[in-house]
């Protein structure tokens, strides 16, 4: 019940926000732009492709590069739009009222984190729906499209986590967005020198996000990548909720 | 020491040896006070005498690191849900969610509060004739005056019938004619059967409205006792005498 009232109660504040508008509408023009030219390439290209028997389609040459550019504004995005949902209650002075209202920290965490989850699903849904567009006249590859939709959700639930835990640990909004994007962008490229230097396994390689969401994107679904984004899930909200909880200690 | 009481009624709420340290030092020691249905409370104090801490402890946004809080009879810090049925928080300077409406400000606390439907409506009109917010209803909290920022805060307060009412400085940017106005919500609330503890530094205030009076300083109860509203001298007496006579270690 206090879960979904908070859950309620940042989606109203989000709707009612210019910069959730704002970011949706500056990047939704970027990404139809974006399919726009793939699909210029996509139809430029038509002729060579169909002498290949089993050439790229439309799933690996538009969707799919559309959802990886997707992917890129997240991490622009995420930040920007999670950095106030705890540093911001805590500047405000509005916080202790949720916790005097008897909610626990989790489920303040959790309300929070389900509600921009919710707007930047539908945030990918809106750009899914144009490659979909043309699913009645091309074939689509559907299971490739699945996954890489799955994988870009699954890193949009993980970056948000990053976001709201930053944003629990920051006293100022803007903080916690720079905070969320240097850990997303280090989380991505970890294994940067590994890569390198040619090694391909390891830990280092299984900590980078890159190693977990590429595999996705090519259509490869593995219960391995599936169970990384949620432990990342878990282990970011569970800080977020201890630090709430170290809020009401400490006052 | 703990205020004289009716033993043969149950205390909304009692504070039983209540310490909290706050940035290293002591905000609150060892408090001890009693509150029954329908007493007003007046806490008064200077700056820095621990008031606000004490208020947020009861109202549950901060835990003391020793003592214990019952309310109704129940551990609060072993329920601190009980606050969402039991308490209602006015804080200082009335903190709100600049982008909602007033309107939307109350069903937000409402749904909090496990409000909703028929009852949240009715709570929520009830609340607004109640204070006059109804000009207000549509106006984002953004753009409130203190004053008006004060009545939002105290309707939410209110809205779901708490059984203990928790003011810290309500009558802050308030004019004169909304203090009055202020003052018969809080007998209203009592003659209603609410438990009310209110901070301020103004002893008018205290004389006005409370039953009761506990005077906190440097984190410690200093005064303790019933309000005569004829003997507001012999109360400022009391409260300069324990301010000058002891320097606080936090003014410092």
């Amino acid at each position: 019940m206090s879960l979904f009232a908070v859950t309620r109660l940042e989606w109203r504040r989000l709707l009612v926000r210019p910069l959730a508008w704002v970011l949706a509408a500056l990047t939704q023009a970027w990404l139809a732009w974006t399919f726009t030219l793939l699909l210029g390439g996509f139809l430029a290209s038509q002729i060579q492709r169909a002498a290949l028997p089993d050439g790229p389609g439309l799933t690996d040459l538009v969707a799919v590069p559309l959802l990886g550019q997707l992917a890129q504004l997240a991490f622009l995005v995420v930040p920007l739009l999670s950095m106030s949902l705890i540093a911001g209650e805590r500047r405000n002075g509005t916080l202790p009222l949720m916790l005097a209202a008897g909610v626990p920290a989790s489920r303040i965490v959790l309300g929070k984190y389900l509600a921009l989850l919710g707007w930047l699903l539908l945030w990918l849904l809106l750009t899914l729906a144009m490659p979909l567009a043309l699913s009645h006249a091309t074939h689509l590859d559907w299971g490739k499209l699945a996954a890489a939709s799955l994988g870009v959700a699954l890193m949009l639930a993980a970056l948000t986590a990053l976001g709201v835990a930053c944003s629990s640990f920051a006293s100022h909004p803007a903080i916690a967005a720079a905070a969320a994007l240097i850990l997303a962008l280090a989380l991505w490229s970890v294994n940067l020198g590994a890569q390198m230097a040619g090694i391909n396994g390891g830990a280092i390689n299984w900590l980078a996000m890159s190693t977990h969401v590429q595999p996705l994107l090519r259509g490869l679904f593995s219960t391995a990548d599936v169970v990384w984004f949620v432990l990342l899930i878990v282990l970011a909200l569970a800080l977020a909720t201890r630090r709430l909880n170290a809020d009401r200690e400490r006052g | 020491m703990t205020l004289p009481t009716d033993p043969s009624v149950k205390p909304i709420l009692q504070l039983d040896h209540v310490s909290r340290r706050r940035a290293g030092r002591p905000a609150v020691r060892e408090l001890t006070l009693n509150l029954q249905r329908g007493q007003v409370l007046g806490l008064l104090g200077v700056n820095g005498a621990g008031k606000s801490t004490t208020l947020s402890m009861i109202a549950g946004a901060m835990r003391p690191d020793s003592g214990s809080i019952q309310l109704d009879g129940s551990d609060f810090l072993e329920q601190p849900e009980l606050s969402r049925r039991l308490v209602g928080w006015l804080p200082e300077r009335a903190p709100m969610w600049p982008e909602l409406t007033v309107s939307e400000h109350l069903d937000a606390h409402g749904h909090l509060r496990h409000l909703r439907g028929a009852a949240l409506k009715q709570a929520r009109e009830t609340i607004i004739e109640r204070l006059e917010l109804q000009p207000l209803a549509r106006r984002l909290a953004g753009v409130l005056s203190q004053g008006q920022r004060q009545r939002l805060g105290l309707a939410c307060a209110l809205l779901h019938r708490p059984a203990l009412l928790v003011l810290d400085e309500p009558a802050n940017a308030l004019d004169p004619i909304q203090v009055a106005a202020l003052r018969v919500l809080i007998r209203e609330q009592a003659a209603a059967g609410t438990a009310v503890i209110l901070s301020t530094h103004l002893l008018a205030e205290v004389t006005a409205v409370c039953d009761r009076v506990a005077i906190l300083h440097d984190g410690s109860l200093r005064h303790e006792g019933p309000v005569h509203a004829d003997d507001h001298a012999a109360l400022e007496r009391s409260f300069f005498e324990i301010a000058m006579n002891h320097p606080t270690a936090n003014a410092a």
